[in-house]
């Protein structure tokens, strides 16, 4: 109860959460407290998400879903610390990581407002394309968000630093199209996350493919372009 | 002992007519500003008295260009607004939560008698992946692999679990969507058994005797297709028309 409390801090007070992590103050107590936010709201997206197809698969998805963030996040974090100290910043890697936890904590939150919506759909079709493009989207949206909380923080936080502070802010939004690149990659590699109807269940699928051609082609099929196979 | 002086403070009043002058002035300044210069930025001395003075709303440009001369989230001299009072997010939060695990729960539930739960209740056919080894079924008996685009009919039970199938993997749906495929070869299980030179072939729980290896091939058969069984187990089966049907008597392995 009390670690969820931080995310009315987040969404409601978040110049006051940003200062604070700017100025280092519990840094450690906010963090383990994003994390586990975070982790339990992706969680029931994605047993959501993988109810579509078998409990196993909702199960699947409730594990994968958190670890997909969570690995994204220490593959890419390093690159946006190192990148920030080149050009100036005197943040610690323990701000840049909470600056991160505080994006994925925004994208979490809204990911499972949309949960009830996603239900909907799920009861109410029985288009797996449409489905999957669905996902794609609101992930778009709360994935966004997020970003933006990560630009406004990293504002904040790196303040202090004045060199370099433009230069700052075009490798904070590279490093959001890298992030964006191997988390797609990273779901990717851990899919399905939804299943397909006419497969049995698996843990992992095989390697092969990847996001993008399977993002237009499953639009292609939506359209009526082409079937999936 | 104390050097410091309690700072004296105005009374209400006072302070109620500052604010209405701060708000006149203002007021007076943008529009000066407007008839005179409409793109002047408003002096940072009288940002102080905008703030002070919310409810006098100037015109919508001026507004814009205050804003412009704000100082960004990070810059010197912002400030950060007030802290927004708590309401209790967390316990939203909890029982939302709830309600989600609650629903998720529901959805898995199976409902219906074959063990379908209301996630998985709607019929399939929209949603398949078209892809080689998919099985349907129409409103038929007739069970059909989907291979090279084409409908290949399962002759039998046993050529179902020689395929390695069960029933899990079979997809109900409307007899319009197997219309979209071909019809191809049905997919039968040849059967033998050591120590007789006769393959048969398994069709409606009967074995039809195929009479050489002429016919075999042209049926369009593969060693491959042939599953070696018990000699009593093949000779407890049925006989069926033999393969051409004037072939004459099967012969018993």
């Amino acid at each position: 109860m009390n670690d969820l409390a931080v995310i009315e801090t987040v969404l409601r007070n978040r110049y006051h959460f940003f200062i604070e992590i700017r100025d280092g103050l519990k840094l450690q107590d906010k963090m383990r407290a994003m994390l586990l936010s975070s982790t339990l709201f992706l969680a029931l997206y994605g047993a959501v998400m993988g109810s579509t197809h078998s409990l196993w698969q909702a199960l699947s998805s409730a594990v994968k879903l958190p670890v997909l963030f969570l690995a994204t996040l220490i593959v890419c974090s390093p690159t946006l610390y190192f990148f920030n100290v080149l050009f100036g910043s005197n943040q610690s890697l323990t701000q840049n990581v909470a600056l991160i936890l505080t994006a994925i904590s925004v994208t979490s939150v809204l990911l499972l407002s949309f949960a009830p919506i996603v239900l909907f759909f799920l009861l109410t079709t029985s288009g797996y394309q449409f489905f999957k493009l669905l996902n794609v989207g609101i992930f778009a949206v709360s994935g966004w968000m997020g970003v933006l909380f990560l630009s406004q923080g990293m504002q904040i936080v790196a303040a202090a630093g004045k060199e370099g502070q433009s230069a700052r802010r075009i490798v904070m939004w590279l490093w959001v199209v890298v992030y964006g690149f191997v988390g797609s990659q990273m779901a990717w590699t851990l899919r399905p996350f939804i299943g397909a109807p006419s497969m049995k269940f698996e843990l992992f699928r095989q390697l092969g493919g990847n996001f993008y051609s399977n993002l237009f082609a499953s639009i292609g099929e939506l359209l009526g372009f082409f079937v999936v196979r | 002992m104390s050097s410091k002086k309690p700072e004296h403070k105005p009374p209400t009043s006072d302070r109620l007519l500052d604010l209405l002058l701060d708000a006149l002035v203002e007021r007076q300044t943008q529009r000066q500003a407007a008839e005179a210069a409409p793109a002047t930025e408003t002096p940072p001395a009288e940002e102080g008295a905008a703030a002070r003075a919310p409810k006098a709303r100037p015109p919508a440009k001026t507004r814009v260009d205050q804003k412009a001369a704000e100082p960004w989230p990070g810059q010197e001299g912002w400030v950060p607004p007030p802290k927004a009072p708590p309401i209790h997010l967390e316990r939203v939060l909890v029982r939302f939560l709830i309600l989600v695990a609650v629903l998720i729960i529901a959805v898995n539930v199976p409902v219906t008698r074959y063990g379908v739960s209301l996630a998985r209740i709607m019929p399939d056919s929209a949603a398949l992946v078209i892809r080689d080894g998919l099985v349907l079924k129409g409103s038929g008996p007739e069970i059909y692999m989907l291979q090279n685009d084409k409908l290949r009919w399962i002759s039998s039970l046993d050529a179902f679990e020689h395929l390695g199938l069960k029933w899990g993997d079979v997809h109900v749906v409307e007899d319009a969507f197997l219309e979209h495929f071909e019809k191809g070869r049905p997919i039968h299980v040849l059967l033998k058994c050591h120590g007789s030179p006769h393959i048969y072939r398994l069709e409606n729980q009967q074995k039809r005797w195929i009479r050489d290896i002429d016919t075999f091939l042209a049926e369009g058969h593969v060693w491959e297709d042939v599953k070696m069984v018990d000699c009593v187990y093949l000779r407890g089966i049925p006989d069926g028309p033999p393969i051409p049907e004037d072939a004459g008597t099967p012969p018993q392995p």
